[in-house]
């Protein structure tokens, strides 16, 4: 069952990283001074926790799936090389020289 | 910040570094908060007895029954830092064995949205008013004060004595054996 977990893509690029944690820091600071003044005004601490929370809850969603606006800066990666022909036949031979040695 | 872990994680901690400083602010506004109420206390009815005191080294020791009345408006004291306060009736006097004597008659746990005004009539002492000794008899000065504790949300919880208190004399002899 994991591995199905384990499949689900969840990066994101560089700038989306950076665009994601300034967009969970504001939205928590946000609701941090908007919870206080208004625990502040009701006379209620309960509902200062409590509106923190939701804004938790929105950042959740908000940054937590790797949504497109967070990937759109991918890392450009060089071309893939084609395997040239030399290469597999080298080394099955360079194996039967060091057994032969040893034997 | 890769993988959905690292950036709940990163979410997570902020979450609780903000909460830690707004749990502090709300100790701040109310740190300085002067709590004291004035408090109107009545004592209608003294009683006097001289009873074996099974808790204490000598034979016999003076227990006293007070039925009082009490007046007072805690509502101010009920801010946002405030989750309940502890009242109790306290009876301080000297006699001639000890010099400073301290006695919780009554108390009460007052919770928030309950009603803070106090309008008690005819309280009976809620615990044994027994004295080290026969020091309450002919006693002429019994002082009786109202504190509370306030038990906040975040920080220290004060003691407050309330401004108000009366004093009394005992009654210069013993009750017979009698129910109370």
């Amino acid at each position: 069952m994991l591995s199905v977990f384990k499949s689900i893509p969840t990066h994101m690029d560089y700038k989306g990283q950076k665009l994601a944690e300034q967009i969970f820091q504001g939205i928590i600071l946000i609701s941090a001074v908007i919870g206080f003044v208004y625990g502040l005004i009701i006379e209620q601490f309960g509902w200062t926790v409590y509106i923190v929370l939701g804004g938790f809850a929105v950042s959740c969603l908000l940054t937590l799936p790797p949504w497109p606006m967070y990937r759109k800066n991918p890392l450009p990666w060089q071309p893939v090389l084609p395997e040239t022909s030399t290469e597999p036949t080298q080394k099955p031979q360079e194996n039967i020289q060091k057994k032969k040695k040893h034997k | 910040m890769n993988t959905v872990l690292s950036r709940a994680n990163s979410l997570f901690a902020f979450s609780l570094s903000v909460m830690a400083v707004l749990t502090f602010g709300c100790f701040i506004t109310t740190a300085f908060k002067d709590r004291r109420v004035p408090v109107d206390i009545r004592v209608s009815r003294v009683l006097l007895k001289n009873v074996d005191d099974f808790t204490g080294p000598r034979e016999r020791s003076d227990l006293g029954f007070v039925t009082f009345d009490l007046t007072a408006d805690l509502q101010p004291i009920f801010d946002w830092n405030v989750k309940q306060l502890f009242i109790y009736l306290s009876a301080e006097y000297a006699t001639k064995a000890n010099s400073l004597n301290q006695v919780v008659l009554w108390d009460k746990i007052l919770l928030r949205g309950e009603n803070a005004k106090l309008n008690l009539r005819d309280m009976k002492s809620k615990y044994f008013f027994f004295d080290d000794g026969n020091g309450l008899r002919s006693n002429k000065n019994i002082t009786l004060t109202l504190s509370w504790n306030v038990v906040p949300n975040a920080g220290i919880l004060p003691l407050v004595v309330g401004s108000g208190h009366v004093s009394l004399p005992f009654p210069e002899s013993y009750e017979n054996t009698r129910s109370y």
